[in-house]
């Protein structure tokens, strides 16, 4: 019906816009579709632009609708007419509205900007009455007191149970219908604001459980129709609105006695749609006391918490689960991700969070629950550091700290993920997770006196010197050799002991060989080697080749070198003998063998010392 | 020399009781830094240094300290220095070059003949030591091939001894010129690090003279000439200008 009087209304205004249309002038007309509107009904707000140049309508601005709910709109539609070849048009915005509250009112002009010109348009009176204006017209006046009835014996009230709290502590809100009369339906038609709380619907039985309470004497059937469990988020004085409850109320006429008459009347009685509202309230919310130690996240309550990993041991690339699960009662949907240490080398991902939120007790209660999934990339014993939450605890007014357990994982070598065959498949960078400096050297020596390091040390210097020593005596050695083996008789000369004791030392050997019993080949090879030696020094001390060499000769020779007499003789008649011995064999002994020896070296000696 | 070693044992002995060794100083310096208490650690590796002593840790270390509370300029040069001493040390170049990310100048260095790259990698990739003691071996088989050359009695062994010697001898003045070059590094007083945050760099050495380019703390210069108290520098892009020497840091 309403909808077929919208119609009516919008058509009669884009007649009358046709009415107009030879009007040239732009223009705004604001209409309702009519006067008297009840409380809780739907009325249209017709806004007409008329004649608007091409481009139309700018910038609608509407005129305070304070006490009105905007049920929908704009809807614009528009309209195009040649009469007589007059062009009119028409553009109209239309709103529905529903009145928020009984009296007079008159709707404020409303603003267009068209062909360059701000319109505006004719305020319009409504007025609002309580119920439905067509029941009224209908019914006889007794109906309105009824309306009135109702109004004492069915209201809505929001109940907390503390109006002064700290921040994130729970309120708990109800909305409570009171009623005398019969409600057969209901609807929340406008919701509680609540800025600056976190709102939870607690769980309430589908159909209302009513109890009887009694106000001012009256006993009223008592059904709460929504609770909430609210945690502020802010501190300060916090409001949480009105709500608003469409009801649909089931009359019970008892105004005629008339049996004819109710016999007529429906059975059911006659349903008043009546709107109900609940009064604002005003909740004073602390704030948390300052201290608060940094893990704290705003949880507020009373909460535990529990950190499981799915294995201790584990291979690498083979996921293990992290859960960190905080359990209790408080604001446990604000809870923040508490922050987990997890070593490096693991791949990790967001986790995953569960809430668990109990809503039928008291106190919303519940867990929640962050699971971590790890990928282990190398092996090793990998520690999860503890993790740390901190909670205001509301019993205890503080805060409280909680620390899990450290965890060691002991994460072995997989199984090579990848086949062989794919080369390099599996490989990845390395990746620089963060640079910063190389740690000090500790414990490292080397200290010295500034420019030691280049002032050559003592033993290096001799070092230095000991090969450059080295060399200079091999060159004086070499020197020397080279003279020495330029002066050839006197490289003789001091060869000759040398050579003579070789001989002799033949001679000795020859000597003790048999242990005393020397044959006679021996005997003679024994003076032959005397002799030889004896000759040998003679030829090298006095420079004489040794065939030009007679006893004579070297006697001689040996006079002029001022040798004494006495050794020339000894000498002599040391050769004598020996030649003696070798050429005609004697049966000369071992003690004449021994004192022909001593006696060759007695010489040799003193001819060394006497020839220097 | 001898003077003046018995000055300082004179010092010694003046010296109160309580007096450390450098070590013992490095050690504590050390801890601080573990315990990052980094500008202590540096006034105790500064304090170390100002005694007369120096090492390559002691100039890394010092490094760190200084890079670790934020004195980047200052940490360039301790690295610097510790390079000088101590040029192949890894750990060193890693972060010497993490500490030149850190300034503000990115300056192209212009490209150079590749034989200095080697001549650079021949000179730097020995501690002083093992050079001296390469230097040293080779000196002494210079020596043995000398001595062999005048003790030899056969000919063949003088000639062996000869050629040897000859071979040894190009080898032995080659690394007495890395030697040379080597000493020459750690005594060459015309490198320096600009410490000032920003300093402007002027076309001649005169405050009222046009600026030529601006630098920035921590980057390294060649000092090539001085008047009074403006540096002609150079950077590694070929750039030259006159820059007041109090915003300078010899390395």
């Amino acid at each position: 019906m309403k909808t077929s009087m919208r119609v009516a209304a919008a058509l009669g205004a884009v007649v009358c816009a046709a009415a107009i249309a030879h009007a040239a002038s732009a223009e705004l007309r604001a209409s309702v579709d009519r006067a008297q509107v009840g409380l809780g009904d739907q009325f249209a707000l017709q806004l007409t632009l008329v004649n608007a140049g091409i481009g139309g309508g700018r910038n609608l601005q509407l005129p305070d609708l304070a006490h009105f709910h905007i049920m929908s709109g704009p809807n614009e539609s528009s309209s195009m007419q040649v009469i007589n070849g007059a062009v009119s048009s028409s553009v109209t915005y239309e709103y529905i509205l529903q009145p928020m509250e009984v009296g007079k009112f008159t709707i404020g002009p409303a603003t267009i900007e068209a062909d360059g010109a701000t319109l505006k348009s004719a305020p319009v009176q409504i007025e609002v009455v309580r119920g439905s204006p067509k029941a009224k017209q209908q019914a006889a006046q007794g109906n309105e007191d009824l309306t009135a009835q109702i109004g004492d014996n069915l209201f809505l009230r929001a109940i907390v149970d503390r109006t002064h709290v700290i921040q994130g502590e729970q309120v708990n809100l109800s909305f409570k219908i009171y009623t005398r009369v019969s409600v057969a339906n209901y609807a929340v038609e406008k919701n509680p604001t609540m800025t600056g709380f976190w709102g939870e619907d607690v769980e309430t039985p589908k159909n209302i459980q009513t109890s009887p309470e009694t106000i001012n004497g009256k006993q009223f059937r008592v059904g709460i129709i929504k609770r909430m469990a609210l945690f502020p988020t802010q501190s300060g004085a916090l409001e949480i609105g009105p709500m608003e409850v469409q009801t649909t109320v089931q009359m019970q006429d008892r105004r005629s006695n008339d049996p004819f008459e109710s016999f007529f009347r429906d059975p059911f009685g006659r349903q008043v749609n009546y709107m109900i509202k609940s009064d604002a309230i005003r909740i004073t919310v602390d704030p948390l006391p300052p201290d608060a130690p940094s893990e704290f996240k705003g949880a507020v309550g009373q909460f535990a918490m529990s950190t499981n990993v799915d294995k201790k041991t584990g291979r690498t690339n083979e996921p293990i689960d992290l859960k960190v699960t905080l359990s209790g009662t408080g604001n446990i949907k604000l809870i923040e991700t508490p922050a987990v240490e997890l070593p490096t080398d693991f791949e990790q991902y967001t986790p995953k969070v569960t809430d668990n939120i109990d809503r039928s007790g008291e106190k919303i209660s519940g867990s929640k629950t962050f699971e971590y999934l790890l990928i282990p990339r190398y092996p090793g014993l990998k520690v999860i550091k503890p993790v740390a939450f901190a909670y205001y605890d509301l019993a205890k007014r503080e805060y409280v700290k909680l620390r899990s357990p450290q965890i060691e994982l002991n994460i072995e070598q997989g199984a090579a993920t990848a086949a062989p065959l794919i080369a390099g498949g599996t490989q990845e960078d390395v990746r620089t997770l963060s640079q910063d400096i190389r740690f000090i050297k500790l414990g490292e020596g080397g200290i010295v006196r500034r420019g030691d390091e280049l002032r050559p040390g003592g033993v290096l210097i001799a070092l230095l010197l000991l090969p450059l020593a080295c060399v200079g005596a091999a060159f004086v050695y070499a020197r020397q050799r080279q003279a020495v083996m330029l002066d050839q008789v006197g490289y003789r000369n001091r060869r000759a002991i040398k050579v003579a004791r070789k001989g002799l030392l033949q001679a000795e050997y020859l000597l003790k060989e048999k242990g005393g019993s020397p044959a006679g080949n021996q005997r003679l090879r024994f003076y032959g080697e005397v002799s030889k030696a004896l000759w040998k020094y003679l030829g090298d001390k006095l420079n004489i080749p040794q065939s030009a060499f007679s006893v004579e000769g070297a006697v001689a020779e040996l006079t002029a070198r001022t040798v004494p007499a006495d050794l020339i003789t000894s000498l002599k008649a040391l050769l004598e003998t020996c030649d003696l011995a070798r050429f005609a064999p004697t049966s000369l002994d071992l003690s004449v063998m021994q004192r022909t020896y001593d006696e060759a070296q007695r010489i040799i000696v003193a001819l060394e010392k006497t020839l220097k | 020399m001898n003077m003046r070693r018995l000055s300082l044992l004179l010092l010694a002995a003046a010296a109160p009781a309580f007096a450390q060794s450098p070590e013992a100083k490095l050690g504590s310096a050390d801890q601080l830094y573990q315990q990052g208490k980094y500008a202590e650690a540096r006034e105790a590796y500064g304090a170390i240094l100002s005694s007369g002593y120096e090492s390559p840790a002691l100039y890394y270390n010092l490094g760190n300290a200084c890079y670790k509370s934020g004195a980047i300029p200052s940490a360039i040069v301790n690295y610097e220095r510790a390079r000088r001493l101590s040029p192949a040390d890894d750990d060193l170049r890693h972060n010497l070059q993490l500490a030149n990310m850190m300034i503000t100048d990115r300056i192209e260095p212009t490209p150079r003949l590749f034989v200095w790259d080697y001549w650079d990698g021949i000179k730097n990739s020995f501690s002083l030591g093992s050079m001296v003691t390469v230097v040293y071996l080779l000196y002494a088989l210079l020596a043995a091939c000398a001595a062999t050359f005048l003790l030899a009695r056969t000919y063949r062994l003088r000639k062996i001894s000869l050629f040897a010697g000859m071979g040894v001898l190009v080898v032995f003045l080659f690394f007495v010129m890395v030697l040379v070059a080597r000493m020459g590094d750690i005594t060459r007083t015309d490198e320096a690090v600009v410490m000032s945050p920003v300093v402007t760099v002027k076309n001649s050495p005169d405050p009222k003279s046009s600026d030529a380019f601006v630098l920035h703390g921590g980057v390294k210069l060649l000092l090539i000439d001085r008047v009074g108290d403006w540096s002609k520098v150079r950077i590694a892009d070929g750039k030259v200008g006159w820059i007041e020497a109090t915003a300078l840091e010899v390395i």
